[in-house]
């Protein structure tokens, strides 16, 4: 009886109560929303350094490391030399590795140039091998493999020719014209950095180098231009390309591998217990100095960095949610006053006191709910709409699956808080019933 | 129709504890005091009072003087701090809060002044009301062979609100006279042995006041239910059975703080 009387009540009041719905519904969205993208974030970010045991490159932090190799976020400050990646490469503990050069960009994608240990060893997500789309890997210094972010947001197609551009910025300054690559493969979709990513052998990436150097090399006026190009660019921030890797070191020479430098190298060992054994082993090589990381723990150190703008962000979104339901609370308040008589007439009718208690609380909760259930179903439709968005601003990929057990909890959080709540007006109302009766004391 | 006068003399231990059935009292009321802080004088103090079954028994008093007090402690919902309330031979004070909630719905109908309706039920869930508190009246209504919506339909024909559409109309809608013929309807549902009446006819003019005082006592009459009947007008007294001055029941000096339910304006 008491739930038909409740909704018939809401419904009369449809604007004020369709109003607090609302800032329920938009609170919830949003601490459910910042929940979710702090969650995928992590996730997308574990993923992409799942099957890799250590991470190697030019001496400097761990967190920078990590970050500008696998999520081409920020520049690496040195670069590897490829002795010292042959070297270690070759040590015995070693199962595999894969070389990452970077440094240059395609329309705003970054070009990492590899080998086909990329495509053998790299995993992501849970032991998950890179799997081709279409198409096939780069066989020669010709050939790119396009992931799939860059082949969807670009419209490119199997054979068709494209050339990569000096430094990472969205504007390309100066373009390695005379040696474009073909679209070879369109690597199926991994919800990592591996979609954003354009892939060309590092044999192609040395021959890009070497033509722009040759070219460059034979004519004064060319090269004098470059030079100028170079200088502004790095005066305004533009160009990392040089500070991975330099033109005259490729240079046009036949022994181009041995001039040849990466960014960084993966790692996999045949035995992850010598994992930490191993990194001690890299950090204190004296050929040349290096850092080797243990992605999974320096993830950690992100984590501890970032922690305090997350909870600062939860915290944000948790105190709209009081706002909401501070607001479900006022406008139950003020709605008491008009609704004493409702409440004489029920109790006249042989409403009992518990009757009335039950009526305001079973709005409160309604109301909670119904805020609650709308929040997450514009939660879905907002991310489903904002995903292509999320993953080409923020390499997010956002999948909408059910709620995590976090997210349930958020959500019971909120209607035990909107429930409580409720039991103000209930027991306000409730106490004045008891005291009016059938007649109303002003 | 038996009228029962006042009693001045009768005392607590003369009222009879016979069953609702083995009497013809359906009120009585004996040595009751009642005052809405124990600081303040009492707002009703009435020695005795006896409404016999099937009366129609009018109050009369001015505003403030304590009626609608006197209301509220006959349908339970207030309790008297000394003296005996006894409804249907019932003595309320003994009962228990939730025993006396129960009781209500189950026995006693009510009218107020305005303000009578539910906003947001229709004509027909408004008249069925009582019945989903009240399982009594609910069966009350199906014994005589007819549903709960069958009832509410009946009652409302009689009091001139009949038809399909009328009784799916949002209760806002209707005028003050239509209203007050919904909350009549209600009040009769299930054929409460009591109906309390807290001037439901000041906002009324005089013939629609006539029309819906002959309406009301004719379902009264129909449901075999007692009426008390509260209001400071006195031309109404030549329809009752008998008419009290509240002033001369209630033996208490000043005014109540009480205001009736949509009363504050008048």
């Amino acid at each position: 009886m008491i739930l038909p009387l409740a909704i018939k009540s809401v419904r009369n009041r449809r604007f004020t109560a369709g109003l607090t719905v609302l800032s329920i519904a938009l609170s919830v969205a949003l601490l459910l929303g910042v929940e979710r993208i702090r969650q995928e974030s992590r996730e997308t970010f574990a993923s992409s350094v799942s099957g890799t045991d250590l991470i190697v490159g030019a001496r400097s932090s761990p967190v920078h490391l990590l970050l500008s190799s696998v999520f081409r976020i920020g520049n690496a400050t040195n670069n590897v030399s490829w002795e010292s990646y042959r070297r270690i490469a070759a040590l015995p503990e070693v199962a595999w590795t894969i070389p990452l050069s970077l440094g240059d960009s395609h329309r705003g994608f970054h070009v990492l140039g590899t080998t086909q240990d990329y495509f053998d060893h790299y995993r992501f997500g849970r032991d998950r091998k890179l799997e081709l789309a279409q198409g096939e890997r780069f066989a020669d210094a010709n050939g790119t493999v396009l992931g799939a972010e860059v082949a969807a947001a670009l419209g490119y197609r199997l054979g068709q020719q494209i050339v990569i551009a000096h430094g990472s910025g969205d504007v390309a300054f100066a373009l390695h014209k005379d040696h474009p690559f073909r679209v070879v493969g369109i690597l199926a979709r991994t919800g990592t950095p591996v979609d954003r990513a354009i892939h060309v052998s590092l044999e192609g990436m040395d021959a890009v180098h070497a033509a722009e150097s040759a070219e460059g090399g034979g004519d004064p006026l060319a090269a004098a231009m470059r030079n100028v190009m170079q200088r502004e660019m790095q005066s305004i921030g533009r160009d990392d390309h040089d500070r991975d890797h330099d033109h005259g070191e490729h240079g046009a020479s036949a022994n181009e591998a041995q001039k040849r430098t990466i960014t960084a190298f993966l790692v996999g060992l045949k035995s992850r217990g010598g994992a930490l054994f191993f990194q001690r082993k890299v950090n204190e090589s004296r050929e040349e100095p290096l850092t080797a990381i243990l992605p999974g723990a320096t993830l950690l150190e992100v984590w501890d960095i970032v922690a305090g703008a997350e909870k600062t962000l939860i915290a944000i979104s948790a105190l709209v949610v009081v706002m909401g339901l501070a607001g479900m609370l006022i406008a139950l308040l003020t709605s008491l006053s008009e609704r004493r008589r409702e409440m004489a007439v029920l109790r006249a009718v042989g409403a009992r006191p518990w009757h009335v208690f039950a009526l305001l609380l079973g709005e409160a909760t309604f109301l909670t709910l119904l805020g609650i259930a709308l929040g997450v179903a514009a939660l879905y439709l907002g991310l489903d709409a904002g995903q292509p968005w999320l993953e080409q601003r923020l390499g997010l990929f956002v999948a909408l699956r059910w709620p995590s057990v976090t997210e349930f909890g958020l959500m019971m959080l909120v209607a035990v808080s909107g429930v409580l709540i409720g039991l103000i007006p209930a027991y306000r109302i409730y106490r004045l019933s008891l005291a009016d009766g059938m007649t109303i004391r002003i | 129709m038996q009228h029962s006068p006042i009693d001045p003399q009768t005392s607590k231990s003369q009222v009879r504890e016979e069953a609702p059935a083995a009497t013809d009292n359906v009120v009585e009321l004996s040595g009751v005091r009642f005052s809405w802080h124990p600081a303040l004088p009492p707002v009703v103090a009435i020695d005795s009072l006896r409404v016999a079954r099937g009366e129609r028994l009018l109050l009369r008093g001015p505003s403030g003087s304590g009626k609608s007090t006197l209301l509220s402690l006959l349908a339970g919902v207030l309790k008297a701090q000394s003296g005996s309330v006894r409804v249907l031979g019932r003595e309320l004070g003994a009962l228990a809060g939730a025993t006396r909630d129960r009781f209500r719905a189950d026995h006693i109908g009510v009218i107020f002044q305005m303000f009578n309706l539910i906003p947001y039920l229709s004509v027909r869930e408004n008249v069925c009301l009582p019945c989903a508190f009240s399982s009594r009246r609910r069966e009350r209504c199906e014994q005589s062979g007819a549903s709960v919506r069958e009832v509410a339909a009946r009652l409302l024909d009689h009091l001139d609100m009949g038809g399909h559409e009328m009784s799916r109309r949002q209760v806002t809608e209707l005028s003050v006279g239509q209203q007050q013929r919904v909350a009549a309807a209600r009040s009769l549902m299930g054929s409460p042995e009591l109906v309390l009446a807290d001037e439901p006819t000041s906002s009324l003019d005089a013939d629609r006041r006539a029309a819906f005082l002959e309406l009301l006592f004719r379902e009264c009459a129909r449901e075999r239910a007692t009426l008390i009947f509260v209001s400071h007008d006195a031309a109404l007294a030549p329809l009752f059975d008998r008419t009290l001055e509240f002033a001369d029941l209630n033996r208490v000096a000043g005014s109540s703080p009480v205001t009736a339910i949509g009363s504050e304006a008048r």
